[in-house]
This record gives structure tokens, C-alpha cells and sequence, in this order.
């Protein structure tokens, strides 16, 4: 029995075609080439070669070490994130509609964050934190959503997934109830900084607050891929995985928390970034396959592919002023994934 | 967790203060401006020269708006302002976000945030603050002799006789899910009313909220401000006088309604001041 388990196991799962590796190839190759052309490309003049050869002024230099290179990583790694947490959360719930928003983390991330915005300054008049006062309240409200969870479904075990989507929701409601209060409360000057926020941006990173955001995304992302297989097995349903000898409680566990403090760590940097969490992983899907040692991976580069080529649009369209990235992101992702569903129904 | 979160402490301490406020730039030659009221101040005290990138609220004097747009001003992007090799950015105090000009800052360009006060002082002190910065004291002097203080003169005298009358008006920004959205306490339209005498009869809340059909009927305004914007979210001034909730206010039935450029009303430059003439005297000659 546990032998025919293991075969069975390894047939679904082991299994990664070699038109897959094509794929996670290319996306690698594109990721890579993105990154090069968006570090290249910007409102300031400045040419990456030049740098190489050490021919450029102390001001290039830091346009490019400290501005335009955090960003382009920033923006890398906000992808990546967003699309292997959708992929993983998709997969966990058995659901083609979740999203990192499901769960209610980037709610309590924006929850955190609106707080600080609104009542921050009344509230922590003489403490310096700056720039570092939204991430770390946006991260704080992230664990906060994910501590309630973990609490109310009795350690995410309690009937289901069905019962977490559905406290996920009411989580999510009641944090949007808070940040309804609010922005009702807030001042004309909160409100427009507000709306800015929930459209997302890249702008304005710095390595200090880069370094921990890459470290906690990083921790994420290697934590995530090993579940692949599990996550396969989930497919066939809970009481089949469990049978096949996956403990699904620590799966549902590590995959929860993982994707929930990367989301965390993106949202907490870069604002509200629609769309890529929720079509990303239906892309990699639409043009691979749907196992998940495929679909992490190719989520994880495909977001990090869109998320760079959205900023660079974001910062050179209307240069010098810039366009927030959520808008860029839609406006990119949805025409190409609608083309791509039409292309898959003709077939 | 713990650990980042002390990581983010540790780094959090490490920031520098910028801005300076109001005393000469070490170079003023290539300005770039990120708010509508300092660049009209700009023209006026001849430095629009020196200007090379203005923002999205800079629409005064038409000709501003030939200059490179640098977007909102509240989501200024870095590269983007560095691109055009400014020795300077002065911007209003909602200017940001402050990650930017901390980036800004570092590469040694001067970041000067000007302070916002809603009253004819605070114009006052605004003009005096960017001439300072730039230089222009001369210039601004001229201003204030030629045009600025003689306006000044008359909105004390009008604004006293506004206040005898007694008064009341509302500022309408537009309409939000179909209720006017109205002026509070500590919002530039508060500022405004209070500079022409009147009284804002709708400010027991704060900033610009919604406000339902009935407490502007409980208001009763006698004069309502609204700007050119505002005024086509409700089509014309008939179709105003004609929304339920303000119908059957005083300032409807008498037609005392205010349109004006919302820019010239609220941004609080000098041009603020002349509106505010205007309307004191429009409201005078209506009620007489």
C-alpha cells in the first residue's frame, strides 16, 4: 500500500516535462533581460556601460545605486512574490480565484498602513521612524490578519479550507470596515496620500528598508517551492492527500504563513498591486501545465517579469512625473491573459 | 521577526532631516516647483526664469504649463525630477512622498517646503518665503506695494462689512456619490470663508466630507462658494440651485452662487486674495 502510495506519488508528481523546463528557461532568460533593459532605461540620463567603465559622474552613480537599482529589484521581488503566493494559494484552496487578497493579508497589511497614514502623525509625534514607520505597521497588521486566522480556524486545521475562505473573507471585511472608518476620518491632504497608496509604487525605496523586505521574501520563496508536490496531492482533495501521507495541516500551515509574511513584506513596500497575484499564476498555467513544480517557479518569474516591465512603463511614460504601477499592471496583464483564454477556446 | 523589526529600528534612526525653510537657496538657478500657488508667486516676483519643471496644480499663469509636468505632487518620482538637473525643489507642505525627496536630497539637490497657513497672513509669509529662497526680495517688495497690500486694504474693509451682515456660506469641492462634498474645519475652503468675513456654517467636522440634504438645509447658507470643477460635476448653476439638497437654501432662492477657478480660490497664493475680494464684494453687492 505505501509502496503503490509512493509510485503513485512520484508518477503525479516527479514529473516535469521537458516543454516545462523550456519554459521556466525562457521566463528566466526574460526576467534576466528585463532587469538589464529596466536598469538601462530611465528619465535620468545615464548609461549602464559607462558605469561598468567607471566613466560616470558621482551623480550618475547614485541615481543608479541608489535609486534606479533598488526599484528594479523592489519591483523583482514584489512579482515574484505576488505570483507564487496566488499560484500557491490557488492551489492550497483548490480555488482558480484566490488571491493573496483572499486571505485577508493584504487587507490587514493596508489596514496597518492606513493607520499610520491617518492617525500616525497624531499619534507617534516624536517617534522617528520615517520612512520605516508604514512598512513595519503594514507588516505588523499582515501578522496581525494572519495571528486572527490561525486563532479562529483553531490553527488553520478546523473543517477545511472552505471555513478559512470563508473567515478570510470576513477578515477581510472587517478590515475594510477599518479602513473605511478611516478614510472617512482622514484629511484632505491623508485622503489623496491615501488613494496614492492603494494604487502601489515602486518609488522611493531605499536599500535599508530593501534589504530586510528581500530577506523576509527570500525566507518566503524558499520555504514555498519544496511544498510543490504536496500541493499536487491537495488536488485529489484533503482526505485523499492525507491518506497518500501528507500532513495536510503542516502544509496548509507552512503555506499559509509563508506566502501570507512575503504578500506582508510586498504590500508593506510597495502599496496595492492588483491583478498579478490572481492572473499570474492562470498565465503559467495557460501556457505550461498546472503541477506545481512547474507553476511555482514559473509564477515566481512570470510576476517578476510583468512587475519590471509595469514599473519601467510607470516611470517612462509620462517622464518626468510617473503613472502608479497598479494601473500599469492591469492595463498590461488583463488584454493578454483575455487573448489568451480566447486563444485556448479556439484551440 | 523580531530581529527585522529591530533591523528596521536600527536603520530607522540613521535618517537625515531635510528641507530648509525659508532662508536663501545656495543656487537658485534651475527651480523646479511642485505646487500651483508657488509657481503663480513665482511669476509674480519675476523668477519664472529660473523655473524649469512645474506640477500638476501649477495651471497659473496659462504659460506655466509649457514647462516639463513632474505629475502630482504628492507622488513626485525621483529619477524623473533628477532627470532634469534641478539645483532646487520647492514645493508645498504636502509635497512627498518623503521617501522621494530624501532620495532627492541625497544627491545635493536642496529640498525647501514652504509653509501653508490659511489666512492672509499666511499668503503674506508664503510670498516673503520664496522670495527669500530665490532671492527675489526686491521683486517681492514691489508686489506687495503695487498690488498685494492695496488688495489686502480693501478685503479688510469688505470682509468687515461681510462680517456686520452676518453672513453664512458653504464651500462645495463637487458632488461624491451624489452629495455635495463640503469644506470643514482646517480645510483651505474654511480658510477662505473666514478671509471674507463670512461664517463656514458646515464646520463641526474636519477636511471635505459628503454632507447629507438635510444638515445643509439646517445650515441655511446665504452665500455658496463652489469652484469651475465642482460646479460641472452638477452641469450648470440652474441645475445647482435645482439639487434637493440645496434647493431650498437661502443662497439657491436668492441665486447667490460663486463660481471660480478653484485653483485661484484655494491655492492660497496672491490670487487667493484678489477671489476673496471679488467674492466679498460680489456677496455686498448682492445683499444690498
Amino acid at each position: 500500500m505505501i509502496s503503490r502510495a509512493l509510485s503513485l506519488k512520484s508518477s503525479i508528481t516527479e514529473f516535469i516535462s521537458s516543454k516545462q523546463l523550456l519554459i521556466l528557461f525562457l521566463l528566466c532568460i526574460f526576467t534576466f533581460l528585463s532587469i538589464f533593459i529596466a536598469i538601462g532605461t530611465g528619465s535620468y540620463d545615464l548609461s549602464v556601460i559607462n558605469f561598468l567603465l567607471g566613466k560616470t559622474s558621482g551623480l550618475q552613480n547614485i541615481v543608479l545605486l541608489e535609486i534606479r537599482v533598488p526599484r528594479v529589484i523592489l519591483s523583482a521581488i514584489v512579482g515574484a512574490s505576488l505570483g507564487i503566493a496566488g499560484a500557491a494559494l490557488q492551489g492550497l484552496f483548490r480555488n482558480p480565484l484566490a488571491d493573496p487578497g483572499l486571505i485577508g493579508v493584504s487587507a490587514g497589511a493596508a489596514l496597518g498602513a492606513t493607520t499610520i497614514i491617518v492617525i500616525g502623525a497624531n499619534f507617534f509625534p516624536n517617534l522617528y521612524l520615517g520612512s520605516f514607520l508604514l512598512p513595519v505597521a503594514a507588516i505588523s497588521g499582515a501578522c496581525f490578519v494572519i495571528f486572527m486566522l490561525y486563532v479562529l480556524t483553531k490553527g488553520f486545521g478546523y473543517q477545511g479550507v472552505t471555513y478559512m475562505l470563508l473567515v478570510g473573507i470576513a477578515v477581510n471585511a472587517i478590515a475594510g470596515v477599518g479602513i473605511g472608518i478611516l478614510t472617512y476620518i482622514s484629511s484632505d491632504a491623508e485622503l489623496r496620500s491615501l488613494t496614492f497608496w492603494t494604487m502601489g509604487s515602486f518609488g522611493g525605496v531605499t536599500w535599508p528598508l530593501l534589504v530586510p523586505a528581500i530577506i523576509i521574501i527570500f525566507i518566503s520563496l524558499v520555504f514555498l517551492i519544496p511544498n510543490a508536490r504536496k500541493l499536487d496531492l491537495l488536488q485529489l482533495g484533503e482526505p485523499e492527500a492525507y491518506r497518500l501521507g501528507i500532513d495536510v495541516q503542516r502544509v496548509k500551515l507552512s503555506i499559509i504563513f509563508t506566502s501570507a509574511s512575503a504578500v506582508g513584506a510586498s504590500v508593506a513596500l510597495s502599496g496595492m498591486i492588483g491583478f498579478v497575484g490572481l492572473v499570474v499564476p492562470h498565465l503559467v498555467r495557460l501556457i505550461g501545465g498546472v503541477n506545481h513544480k512547474y507553476l511555482l517557479p514559473g509564477s515566481a518569474l512570470m510576476g517578476a517579469c510583468l512587475m519590471i516591465i509595469a514599473d519601467l512603463f510607470s516611470r517612462i511614460l509620462l517622464q518626468p512625473a510617473e503613472i502608479p504601477v497598479g494601473l500599469i499592471t492591469s492595463a498590461i496583464g488583463s488584454p493578454f491573459f483575455l487573448w489568451l483564454i480566447f486563444r485556448m477556446k479556439r484551440l | 521577526m523580531k530581529y527585522i523589526l529591530t533591523l528596521f529600528m536600527a536603520f530607522s534612526f540613521q535618517q537625515q532631516v531635510f528641507a530648509v525653510e525659508c532662508s536663501a537657496a545656495s543656487d537658485a538657478t534651475r527651480v523646479t516647483v511642485a505646487g500651483g500657488s508657488i509657481t503663480e508667486i513665482m511669476y509674480m516676483i519675476d523668477a519664472e526664469d529660473s523655473i524649469i519643471a512645474v506640477d500638476l496644480t501649477s495651471n497659473f499663469p496659462e504659460r506655466a504649463r509649457s514647462h516639463p509636468q513632474i505629475g502630482y505632487v504628492r507622488a513626485l518620482s525621483a529619477e524623473g525630477i533628477l532627470s532634469l538637473d534641478p539645483t532646487i525643489i520647492i514645493g508645498e507642505n504636502d509635497m512627498g512622498p518623503p521617501a522621494v525627496l530624501e532620495q532627492i536630497n541625497r544627491t545635493g539637490v536642496e529640498v525647501a517646503i514652504v509653509p501653508e497657513e490659511h489666512s492672509v497672513l499666511g499668503v503674506k509669509a508664503k510670498v516673503k518665503c520664496i522670495a527669500e529662497i530665490v532671492n527675489k526680495k526686491i521683486e517681492a517688495e514691489r508686489l506687495f506695494e503695487e498690488k498685494l497690500d492695496p488688495a489686502i486694504n480693501k478685503l479688510e474693509i469688505a470682509s468687515q462689512k461681510v462680517l456686520e451682515k452676518n453672513t453664512k456660506a458653504i464651500f462645495i469641492l463637487g458632488l461624491q456619490s451624489g452629495s455635495p462634498l463640503i469644506g470643514g474645519m482646517d480645510t483651505s475652503a474654511n480658510g477662505l470663508i473666514e478671509m471674507i468675513g463670512a461664517k463656514n456654517v458646515l464646520s463641526s467636522f474636519e477636511g471635505w466630507k459628503p454632507v447629507s440634504t438635510e444638515s445643509i438645509l439646517m445650515a441655511e447658507p446665504d452665500v455658496i462658494l463652489i469652484s469651475n470643477r465642482g460646479l460641472s460635476a452638477f452641469g450648470d448653476v440652474e441645475s445647482l440651485r435645482q439639487h434637493p439638497a440645496l434647493a431650498l437654501t437661502p443662497a439657491a432662492k436668492n441665486n447667490n452662487i460663486i463660481a471660480m477657478d478653484g485653483m485661484a480660490m484655494l491655492g492660497f497664493g496672491p490670487r487667493t486674495i484678489f477671489s476673496a475680494l471679488n467674492i466679498a464684494n460680489d456677496i455686498l453687492d448682492i445683499n444690498d
